[in-house]
């Protein structure tokens, strides 16, 4: 089969409408008779609600409904998390008097405005008993506990003698590095819009990353039957795993909108989003390497802690990629949790990947000074030709073509091997390097491909784009799975009633609704080549199918091309109206046998002005393996993106709590800080192209977390390599580069 | 736990800083004539942001202006006394069969006093009156004072301790009780955007995002924040690119008003909207209406040579899938396009 | 959050915004500081009087020329006031405090005055759910003194308060001994008149009474901001150091200006910015760097004397170096400058 549209950068299809303001999104869908819901959240962090004097609320001008946990509804399926589900919640919606978080909510208060609705949530009277002080803080003397998984791997591995090797080895590195909590802060903010059609039937528009896990969920708690609950996100302004699960507001727009009698839109507000969507957790991780000097490890130990609520378990997996990445018979890791009076964390772009990356590629390159090895050099001593953890080998590993092409890109060849030898003015500039990885994941995932009379063809899957492209690609692989033009495949995505897909998170949409999409096309074309060989009318009358192809629109003999039949007429003369096929993807057998991991490399260069503490990125290149790429403007872009999350974590990001109430004080886009325009300097993406055939069928390994990964050890590794000093606590801020003698 | 009192949810009203206004009367239970009068004084009280003690010998009555009145009796804990002692010491002689004002006195937050007056022997004024009265008198900025002497000073201090223990003595309250008795205008406004008039009515809180997005469906402008913090929220009006979410939509009521939907549509795209498809400057898109505005105002104000220009001058729009390199390389090709000159200042043909 | 108000939209007649000015009214001008805070629900003004449309009369929206000194109109947009070309010939520590500051469209929005009169960034207070904040909410305690302290005050704050001013442009003015011209009722007659106030005694430290910040109160009215004459103003600089490239508060600033003559500096002015609880103009740099060469060991010296009082929370403590880095730096800037 050609593949004629796959790997152009064709211009992303939805680009037209948001560039114009014609992508709708969740809060924006426009619903007859909206009301507004407001969310008020506590001010206490642990404790319970006394009592709440709603009746100045009730009183104020639009005010429809206050619901609290005195007057709202029973939920059927309540607000605890379904144990049998790993990744679901429990949600605070008003079912009991208990605070367990700072800014959870306590109350609901529905209007006919927006401002009427807000300013009504300022007139309740809210009072909290058994206040207690709460601990929103640990280190590694809180007491901790070993959760029973790592996501997908085990809580600890152990491989070798861990002890014996690092105890005989030459050079030893024993570092501990900090990254404090994050919030994802997407640029939407979560809104849900819930319509009620009957006592049983609800729609629900929802800024989402799953929209079957919002079905789900929906479903569950108020005792729905699934299929009379459909969820649609057409367009979603970002989410970073904070939209991978339903939080509370969806359940309490639909509450709202029960209670009221009228659809509810509820809009999450920015300094809501610092409690009540999910955090990548504050996590400690330390790395013990030993080596020879050589440079070739001798153990890798990587031991990672991390916070978690009191009634939620969440574990940022930090030591798993440190289980392969290197070749080394000793490897040992362990993840444990401390439970704390906060929020549960949740996947925040590449979740263990991003942040264990950190630990880990920073003490390489602490290593590599200890051994006197260029950091580049040091990987490839310790490159790993088998995943050694899992005992496979890769399905494809073009790393080291990764660190050769991003090398020659950024000219690290030139750099010197000793700290503080490029001076520029009043500042020092450093270099710094590091590994990139992600596993390539696939979910079972499903799509429906109809192809018309008319030579158009529109395929489904209940996908989400989230910025990634999906519609894009989707558009993409359809068109050439049926062998037409682009402009004549129309993909939609974004509605329950489509068929079902994995949730937008984890980087493996391309390779789980991609499969789908194309083997849904593929089927639909096999049908279409069926009819046009058993045709007598047709030029392609009694050809084999394997002798036969479609491009444009156009079916073809490959070995006598002039034989050819549109699809126009083909449908035609079988006077079908449609060629209809559902495909539903399983996970690809190919892949059984082998580990699957995209890598690359990325390179930083820095400028510090000691004297000021900044650290300015001049520079970044990325060189990225990642399998069939299946356009390289929007991959360019996903790329690209991820990196410029690692300038943030690596030297803005920070949710700070105030230690005393437990209240976060950063709570808004001033306070807590992503780059801007003038921190993002060029960004050169090189993407080496690699074939993998095991790793599903559209060979796309999924991209959109691996720009993350490595990047802020980059940045750190090349702070070190300016100014001579190692920071090992993010964010990299100027207080931290400032001696201040106590 | 932080110390300090528990926070009221309305903080407009900060308790002692705010003015204390102090009436004294010869007797009687009840300060307000009838609700009229009362009505009238909470509005001169809100708008003082002041509180009202009201005194008799006997009874002692605190007023919020967003509050039913309370009334304490007996006394609380009051220096030297309670009530009687007070009358004493501010020269005024409570009569018994005499009610109505005696004396009305207003202490500022910052503890001067700014107001005195003691009502003479057949002097009669309503309270309604000497309150309003006493709002005129705060007109006058505290550096020149009402004349002050040692005398005045003492009083003052007097009067604000006072009012401080009555009102600590007091149960608290939520500070703005009743809504519906604030003000409840709607404005009928006219909104020029991208060509065409809309008539609105609205209450004036509405900002200019929010009428854009609630009340004409004009949902291209983007609220990322709420707080002028991210940009996403960026129009032009009269040209200029500034924040919707915070403008008034009232004050935004004769000036021109465009948005995204303004610049271009689908099918015939404006030269940024074209440069942004064409270079993949966004990703989720949620910024991008903003990042485009944003970037239709830095070519027109002329300031951007080079691509650190663009990006320091670019800066209030926030980009958080990272699509700012493509942003950069979008604008500096439209740029081109919209000017005909090149970033490094070139001319090029028009 | 924001409380209902009556909106007043003032044409023509700034008096008559006085005479119905009451301590419950607020001005509104570009609104980007008021605004925001009304939404926060930290001030809820019952009456909004939005005089912006008084710019296109009068001095209002006017940067005049006067006397080789500047009158700069209540009204003038920032981004206006800073692009000027007389701002950027004959107080180059302006331009760039003002271009230093918020973002392109904030600056479009906001004016001379409503930047004079910001409030502070503190999130203490602006969170209404925090209770111990003496500038809210006096007599209730101070949250940052043993709380979050790294954005704040190094100098003149107290336990009261710590609450760090934000203002770039104030830095600049207090550099440049700018006067401000207020109108209001003065005296016992009836009609309205003008005082002027010197930038460095318009802010208050907080005291034991931060919720009191500036001299003026309800009633009265900024009408322009003058720059006298400063003909060294012309040798000036602004050096901020921030968290991220741009659009972010300071974490320590400095605008100075230097009269170089004769090899020597014949007067200096240096002001500092994010690190105390007004604008703050340093006499005892000044009084170091006058009379001197203008080496970078002095310039350390007089970064040393600035600092000398500061008094760090834990979380702030780097300030002190930072604060003497960014002198040092602009110091050396403006030596440098052609």
């Amino acid at each position: 089969m050609s593949r004629a549209y796959t790997s152009l950068g064709v211009d992303r299809i939805d680009a037209r409408y948001k560039v114009t303001g014609k992508a709708v999104y969740a809060a924006e869908v426009a619903v007859a008779n909206v009301a507004h819901a407001v969310i008020v959240g506590s001010t206490v962090a642990r404790g319970r609600v006394k009592d709440i004097d709603v009746r100045a609320a009730q009183r104020a001008p639009g005010v429809l409904a206050v619901l609290t946990h005195q007057n709202a509804p029973r939920l059927p399926g309540g607000a605890e998390r379904n144990k049998n589900d790993r990744v679901d919640r429990t949600l605070q919606v008003l079912q009991d008097d208990q605070v367990v978080y700072d800014d959870q909510p306590v109350a609901l208060v529905v209007a006919d405005t927006l401002d009427r609705a807000r300013f009504a949530a300022r007139l309740l009277d809210v009072r909290y008993e058994r206040v207690e002080t709460p601990t929103v803080t640990f280190d590694l003397r809180s007491p901790n506990y070993a959760p029973p998984r790592a996501v997908r791997d085990t809580t600890d591995s152990n491989h070798g003698d861990v002890a014996r090797a690092r105890g005989s080895a030459p050079v030893v590195v024993d570092a501990t590095y900090t990254i404090p909590t994050e919030n994802h802060n997407p640029m939407e903010m979560h809104g849900t819009i819930a319509v009620w059609h009957s006592s049983d039937a609800v729609t629900v528009y929802d800024s989402t990353q799953g929209i079957f896990g919002v079905r789900k969920k929906i479903a569950h708690v108020f005792g729905l039957n699934a299929k009379n609950v459909r969820v649609l996100s057409l367009y979603v302004g970002g989410g970073f795993g904070c939209k991978g699960t339903p939080w509370s507001h969806v359940v309490l727009s639909v509450m709202a909108a029960r209670a009221v009698g009228r659809a509810v839109k509820l809009a999450v507000t920015r300094q809501q989003m610092f409690s009540l969507v999910g955090h990548r957790p504050h996590i400690i991780q330390r790395v013990q390497l030993a080596a020879g000097k050589d440079g070739k490890l001798a153990s890798v130990e990587h031991d990672v802690v991390s916070q978690t609520s009191r009634f939620d378990e969440f574990v940022e997996p930090g030591a798993v990629t440190a289980r392969h990445l290197y070749a080394c018979d000793n490897i040992r890791t362990s993840h444990r949790l401390v439970r704390l009076d906060i929020p549960t964390p949740t996947y925040m772009r590449a979740p263990g990947e991003s942040s264990g990356s950190f630990a880990l590629e920073s003490a390489m390159d602490e290593l590599s000074y200890a051994v006197g090895l260029d950091p580049v050099a040091l990987r490839l001593v310790n490159y790993a030709e088998r995943d050694q953890h899992e005992g496979k080998p890769y399905s494809s590993k073009s790393l080291r073509a990764c660190y050769e092409q991003g090398a020659a890109a950024f000219g690290w060849a030139r750099r010197p091997l000793a700290v503080r030898a490029m001076k520029d003015g009043d500042g020092w500039i450093g270099w710094g390097m590091a590994t990139a990885t992600y596993p390539a994941g696939q979910s079972p995932a499903s799509a429906w491909a109809s192809l018309r009379a008319d030579g158009t063809a529109l395929v489904r899957s209940g996908s989400q784009d989230i910025g990634t492209g999906t519609y894009t690609i989707m558009t993409q692989i359809a068109a050439d799975a049926l062998g037409l033009p682009l402009a004549s495949v129309r993909f939609e995505l974004g509605d329950t009633s489509f068929p079902e897909t994995p949730v937008s998170g984890g980087s493996r949409t391309a390779a789980s609704v991609g499969s789908a999409v194309k083997q849904a096309g593929w089927q639909v074309r096999q049908a279409l080549l069926a009819l046009a060989i058993a045709d007598p009318a047709s030029p392609l009358h009694g050809l084999s199918a394997d002798d036969v192809d479609v491009v444009d629109g156009m079916l073809l003999s490959k070995t006598q091309p002039s034989r050819r039949d549109s699809v126009v007429a083909v449908m035609a003369r079988a006077q079908r109206p449609e060629l209809v096929a559902r495909a539903d993807a399983k996970e690809a057998e190919s892949r059984k046998p082998y580990s699957l991991h995209s890598f690359g490399a990325q390179f930083a260069e820095v400028r510090v002005d000691e004297a000021l503490g900044s650290v300015r990125v001049r520079r970044l290149v990325g060189a990225f393996a990642a399998g069939t790429i299946l356009n390289a403007k929007t991959a360019r872009s996903q790329f690209m993106g991820g990196m410029v999350w690692g300038i943030g974590m690596a030297l803005h990001e920070h949710t700070v709590r105030d230690l005393r109430s437990g209240r976060v004080v950063t709570r808004d886009l001033a306070d807590y800080h992503v780059p801007v325009h003038a921190d993002t300097p060029d960004i050169q993406v090189v993407m080496v192209p690699e074939s993998d055939p095991h790793v599903n069928d559209v060979g796309a390994k999924g991209i959109g977390e691996i720009g993350i990964t490595g990047m802020a050890a980059a940045i750190a590794n090349a702070v070190y390599h300016a100014t001579g000093k190692r920071v090992r606590d993010l964010p990299i801020t100027p207080d931290k580069l400032l001696e201040v003698p106590v | 736990m932080l110390p300090g009192r528990r926070a009221g949810r309305d903080e407009g009203l900060e308790r002692s800083d705010c003015p204390t206004v102090v009436a004294l009367f010869g007797e009687g239970n009840e300060p307000f004539a009838d609700e009229r009068e009362r009505e009238a004084i909470r509005a001169e009280l809100r708008a003082l942001g002041a509180v009202l003690l009201a005194l008799s010998p006997d009874v002692l009555w605190l007023f919020r202006p967003d509050d039913e009145q309370q009334s304490l009796e007996p006394a609380p804990r009051a220096p030297d006394g309670g009530p009687p002692a007070l009358f004493q010491q501010l020269g005024v002689v409570p009569e018994r069969g005499r009610p109505g004002l005696r004396g009305l006195f207003v202490v500022d937050g910052g503890g001067t006093l700014r107001f005195a007056h003691r009502l003479g022997h057949d002097e009669r004024i309503t309270l309604r009156a000497a309150v309003e009265a006493a709002s005129r008198a705060m007109l006058l900025p505290a550096a020149v004072p009402a004349g002050s002497s040692r005398r005045e000073f003492l009083l003052a201090s007097l009067l604000t301790g006072f009012a401080l223990a009555v009102a600590d003595a007091c149960a608290p309250v939520p500070p703005v009780r009743d809504a519906a008795s604030l003000p409840q205008d709607q404005l009928d406004l006219t909104l020029q955007i991208n060509g065409e008039s809309h008539p609105l009515r609205l209450e004036p809180r509405v900002s200019l995002l929010d009428a854009l997005r609630e009340n004409l469906g004009l949902t291209g402008t983007k609220k990322g924040c709420d707080h002028g913090q991210c940009g996403a929220c960026t129009v032009l009006i009269d040209g200029r690119r500034v924040l919707s979410c915070l403008t008034l939509a009232a004050t935004a009521e004769g000036s021109k008003i465009t948005t995204i939907e303004g610049l271009g549509s689908p099918e015939a795209l404006h030269p940024m909207q074209a440069a942004f498809v064409a270079e993949d400057a966004l990703q989720c898109g949620y910024c991008t209406p903003g990042q485009i505005m944003s970037a239709v105002g830095l070519v027109s104000e002329g300031h951007a040579k080079d691509d650190d220009d663009i990006r320091e001058l670019m800066s209030g729009n926030l980009c958080r899938c990272g699509a700012y390199p493509n942003i950069v390389t979008a604008i500096r090709r439209a740029q081109k396009e919209m000017t005909g000159t090149a970033a490094d200042g070139a001319k090029g043909p028009a | 959050m924001t409380a209902p108000f009556t909106y007043v939209r003032v044409t023509g007649d700034a008096d008559a915004a006085l005479d119905t000015a009451t301590p419950g009214s607020q001005l509104l001008a570009g609104g980007t500081n008021l605004l925001d805070m009304m939404r926060l629900g930290v001030v809820s003004p019952t009456r909004l009087l939005d005089i912006s449309r008084l710019a296109s009369s009068g001095p209002w929206g006017r940067v005049e020329e006067t006397d080789g000194g500047l009158s700069i109109g209540a009204l003038v947009r920032n981004s206006d006031l800073a692009y000027h070309p007389l701002v950027r010939a004959r107080f180059p520590v302006l331009s760039q405090a003002l271009l230093s500051g918020a973002s392109p469209q904030l600056r479009n929005m906001a004016t001379t005055a409503g930047n004079v009169m910001q409030r502070t960034r503190c999130p203490y207070f602006r969170d209404i759910g925090v209770p111990a904040c003496n500038k809210r909410n006096p007599g209730s305690g101070c949250a940052a003194w043993d709380g979050f302290a790294r954005p704040h005050a190094i100098l003149g704050g107290s336990r009261d308060c710590i609450a760090v001013h934000p203002s770039d442009m104030c830095v600049a003015l207090v550099a440049l001994d700018a006067i401000v011209h207020v109108r209001g009722h003065y005296g016992a007659g009836e009609g309205l008149t003008e005082r002027q106030i010197a930038i460095a005694d318009f802010h208050l430290v907080p005291g034991s009474t931060p919720s009191r910040e500036t001299t003026i109160g309800p009633g009265e009215l900024i009408t322009r901001v003058v720059l006298p004459a400063t003909p060294f103003a012309a040798r000036s600089a602004y050096v901020k150091a921030r968290d991220r490239a741009s659009y972010a508060f300071a974490l320590a600033s400095a605008g100075v200006a230097l009269h170089l003559e004769g090899g020597k500096i014949r007067d200096a002015r240096v002001a500092l910015g994010g690190v105390a609880t007004k604008p703050w103009r340093s006499h005892e740099a000044e009084r170091v760097l006058a009379g001197h060469e203008p080496t970078g060991a002095l310039f350390e010296r007089a970064a040393d004397a600035a600092l000398a009082d500061a008094q760090p929370r834990p979380d702030n403590r780097f300030k002190v170096p930072l604060a003497k880095a960014t002198i040092v730096r602009a110091l050396t800037r403006a030596r440098e400058a052609t």
